[in-house]
């Protein structure tokens, strides 16, 4: 009786891990088999498989533009997780472990623009840079000539744009690195006589690397598989990579997507062979936890009057990140059309794209609808990547095989995903297909790894003493999660929900696949706008849904206060 | 009525005579039994590729006060998503989708079997480029695309395709990089029927060292584009666009190197439509002059050759100039060998 116990005790972790890698493979498996079918399989005209071809992989590795484009990726990936990691990590730094002032407007930056629809983004940044931006503006009056000073379409414009684009991100995740980091280990360091500096590149750098190299990966594979900037940004300037090509070749009508699918299961696989590395390189993760039973609040580095320089930089930052894109977006949603920001121009300001957005029929449901697919969403990924992230991390039992399920959809073209996920609904003999339901599920499929990349970088901080203290004083596997890990866990978790949810809202190559008359959501009629090329009604409800979005996101942050969870940090 | 002489008046004036007058002659009548069998139905599930705030909810709006019984129910995706719906649904054979209208790739849907043929009685009148003569299709309103420059940027815009090779106009141009027949296919189609092969493709290597940038956007964005003097000179910019934002007092200009290209929406009903009669009902509206006055009120130009537009000078009847329409059967057949050659020159 006593040995059963003991036996469910000890195994109660192979359960849980069998129990949430049979639901990730029911979500994550078969549109992944769909798309290994559409990759190697010809169709007839209404899609039946007629047989088999190596012809798509063929044209991927033999187009004359191939090599040019995956030559493209690496440079446009590299330099723009490079970009996001020292702007984002800097700045999580500053905000986190010393007494920089102004902290607060590198929150603000980060909440706001995560819940700023993508497109608003690049739209702006590529008005700011343009050949009439601002930018160049000031440049031609400067010097009296015509030139630009900046071609925004060229990979510059590309990386800087993409950069700025992660680097809240990062921001976030680094921030939670670094405020749980041991403070022990770097006040050792200043007792020792090590400048901050120092004590940075030799402690709190070397401390924080599993959390630097998986985002950085993270950042690498969001890039390389990344489409708004490459398509809005780089394409007018010919430079293409492989996700442009594969966009060309999922436009046509009908599309080529067993093209798009070789594109998608290469990318599979290099994640895998990355992800295999990353886990061998965590091996040694042990050397890194810095949440243990000890001490846990760590005290800031005193800059001195360096402070102030951080300061400038948490502004600087503010204004490239926040500042600048919401008031050309403001610029945009004032004006009946488009023009560069002058004097001239002030007597045709009005707030009627606003009137229009507010009175628009319809925009209440899809609203509600949007709210309530992206919070199931993001709810269910919490509940299973708490569990798989924290076996995946512990390295338990199937560990590396829940990490690599949960992180399947990461380099699924969006098309790819919504083609895959209404074949097999349309199968499954339950009403799913044409509810939100499918929408939502679609989600949970999409942003499944973001919240695997939340709980997993939170659990690797956790010294497992904590867990070994638990279980020497009696506790089950289940108790010890309950008790000790969720706890400790749940600023990563409300964290992750936070971002999954505002980032649902901005999906849209899904979304406007999968919505059917009674499932519409919100980024489809954003789509609409874009499309229809109303850019100014498009800024101004751009405008009014991140204040939404704000209002949203701040409400968890005051919330997280009150109950003593951290959300975004303090 | 009031018909004093000012500028813009008689104009609007006639419009609305003639659309008495139309409205008089074939005020629309919709078979009985055909409305009652709709009834009840009690909806329409209509995929599109309109815009939704312009013309779907005005159309469903006025449908709905015609047939208070009947709920028109929409989802709006692009030609190739709405095209991906309907072959899956199609081959799950769970169709969803009684009336859907694109612009291009209704063939693949016809090769699949998908669609039902049917001639609505309302447009028997309709040019016959507007009509499938298989019955698989009809065409809803008219779409015409030519040049349009910045006028702040541009004082002598180009009046013929050879005035584009100039070498002033060298990175100055734009176009949208979605290769469907109303962006860079269409125009090399434009191209090749006008000047031959052999020089059209001459004079496509030409242009293609002017390097126009593609955009990943719609015609409509690259316009916004052109507007904001990103671009001086917009290839294949819909003209109908280009009025509405010359209302707004945007500094452009269209510069109609003809032929323009034409193409158009069209409508076409679903073989497995869960409510067949509704289906035809609501593409009997839409082709009806009743939904085409819809059409027209919001900007649209209707296919209807009776039924004029709000701005009658965006259509060829009255604008006074030739179109280079591209139905779908050309578009079938040639879409495929206008994209290569996109790809060869352009890229």
């Amino acid at each position: 009786m006593s040995g059963a116990l003991t036996w469910v005790r000890q195994d109660m972790r192979r359960v849980i891990a069998a129990l949430v890698g049979i639901v990730l493979a029911v979500l994550m498996l078969p549109p992944l088999w769909i798309l290994l079918q559409d990759s190697v399989t010809t169709t007839n005209a209404i899609g039946d498989v007629t047989g088999f071809t190596a012809g798509h992989f063929a044209k991927l590795f033999t187009d004359k533009d191939a090599l040019r484009s995956i030559w493209n990726s690496l440079v446009f990936a590299g330099g723009s997780t490079v970009l996001s990691l020292v702007a984002g990590g800097v700045l999580a730094w500053l905000v986190e472990r010393t007494n920089a002032p102004f902290k607060i407007l590198a929150y603000l930056a980060t909440i706001v623009s995560l819940g700023t629809p993508y497109i608003l983004h690049v739209i702006a940044w590529l008005f700011l840079l343009g050949k009439v931006g601002p930018l160049n503006d000031i440049y031609r009056s400067v010097t009296g000539g015509t030139d630009s000073l900046f071609n925004v379409n060229s990979m510059a414009g590309m990386i800087l744009i993409e950069g700025f684009l992660w680097s809240p991100l990062v921001f976030l995740l680094l921030g939670s690195t670094f405020r749980a980091a041991n403070a022990d280990m770097e006040e050792a360091a200043r007792m020792s006589g090590a400048t901050v500096l120092q004590t940075l590149r030799r402690v709190s750098l070397p401390l924080a690397m599993p959390a630097i190299l998986a985002l950085a990966l993270f950042v690498f594979i969001r890039a390389i598989g990344g489409f708004e900037v490459p398509a809005l940004v780089g394409m007018p300037g010919r430079i293409y990579v492989l996700t442009t090509d594969v966009y060309e070749a999922t436009i046509v009508v009908p599309p080529d997507l067993g093209y798009a699918a070789a594109f998608s299961v290469v990318m599979v696989l290099i994640v895998a062979v990355l992800l295999y590395f990353y886990s061998r390189l965590s091996k040694n993760a042990e050397k890194y936890h810095s949440v243990t039973g000890k001490g846990f609040r760590p005290r800031p580095f005193d800059l001195g009057k360096g402070r102030w320089i951080a300061g400038a930089m948490i502004v600087a930052n503010f204004c490239v990140v926040l500042l600048l894109p919401m008031i050309t977006l403001l610029w945009m949603a004032l004006l009946p059309f488009l023009r560069s920001f002058s004097l001239a121009a002030l007597p045709m300001l009005s707030l009627k794209n606003f009137r229009t957005v507010f009175t628009a029929p319809g925009y209440v449901e899809l609203a509600t609808n949007s709210l309530l697919v992206a919070a199931a969403a993001a709810t269910f990924i919490m509940a299973i990547t708490a569990l798989a992230g924290w076996i995946a991390a512990r390295r338990g039992p199937g560990g590396w095989l829940l990490d690599q399920l949960a992180t399947l959809s990461l380099v699924f073209p969006g098309i790819c995903l919504g083609v895959a996920v209404m074949e097999v609904y349309l199968r499954v003999p339950l009403p799913i297909y044409g509810s939100l339901w499918i929408i939502a599920i679609a989600y949970v499929i999409r942003f499944m790894p973001y919240g695997m990349r939340y709980v997993y970088s939170g659990v690797l901080q956790l010294h497992h003493e904590l867990e070994e203290a638990a279980g020497v004083a009696g506790a089950s596997s289940l108790t010890t999660l309950r008790r000790i890990v969720a706890p400790l866990l749940s600023p990563a978790i409300v964290a992750g929900w936070l971002f999954i949810f505002l980032v649902a809202n901005k999906e849209l190559a899904i979304a406007v696949l999968l919505a059917s008359p009674g499932s519409q959501v919100i980024a489809v009629s954003i789509f609409d706008q874009w499309v229809n090329g109303q850019g100014g009604e498009l800024a101004a409800f751009g405008l009014i849904w991140t204040v939404l979005m704000t209002a949203i996101a701040c409400l968890f942050f005051v919330q997280g206060r009150r109950g003593g969870t951290d959300v975004f940090g303090n | 009525m009031d018909f004093c002489v000012s500028r813009g008046v008689p104009v609007k004036a006639l419009v609305a005579l003639l659309l008495l007058l139309a409205g008089s002659v074939r005020a629309a009548t919709f078979d009985p039994a055909l409305i009652e069998a709709a009834t009840k139905e009690g909806s329409a599930v209509w995929y599109t590729s309109l815009i939704v705030d312009q013309i779907v909810r005005p159309m469903a709006t006025a449908f709905e006060a015609r047939f208070p019984a009947i709920k028109v129910r929409y989802a709006r995706a692009s030609n190739t998503d709405n095209t991906v719906k309907l072959l899956n649904e199609g081959r799950a054979r769970r169709v969803q989708a009684d009336v859907i209208d694109v612009t291009s790739g209704i063939h693949s849907l016809v090769e699949a079997g998908l669609l039902a043929a049917y001639r609505p009685r309302v447009a028997e009148h309709y040019p016959p480029v507007l009509k499938d003569p298989a019955g698989y299709w009809t065409g809803t309103n008219l779409y015409f695309e030519a040049v349009a420059y910045n006028t702040n940027l541009v004082k002598e815009p180009p009046r013929s395709f050879a005035d584009l090779l100039d070498s002033k106009w060298k990175g100055k141009m734009a176009w949208t990089s979605e290769l469907a027949v109303q962006g860079p296919p269409g125009f090399i189609y434009n191209v090749l029927t006008t000047m031959g092969e052999e020089k059209g493709m001459a004079y496509l290597r030409g242009l293609a060292a002017q390097l126009p940038a593609g955009i990943a956007a719609s015609p409509r964005a690259v316009l916004d584009q052109v507007i904001s003097g990103e671009h001086a000179l917009g290839l294949m910019m819909f003209n109908h666009h280009a009025a509405i934002s010359i209302g707004k007092g945007a500094p452009i200009k269209m510069a109609n190197i003809e032929p323009l290209v034409g193409v158009f929406s069209i409508v076409a009903i679903m073989k497995d439509a869960p409510h067949p009669n509704a289906a035809r009902l609501l593409t009997e509206f839409i082709l009806s002059d009743e939904g085409q006055k819809v059409m027209a009120d919001n900007d649209y130009l209707p296919a209807d050759p009776d039924v004029p537009a709000r701005i009658p000078e965006l259509r060829p009847d009255a604008g006074h100039f030739q179109a280079n329409y591209i139905a779908p059967d050309i578009s079938r057949d040639g879409l495929a060998k206008w994209t290569a050659i996109y790809h060869e020159v352009f890229r």
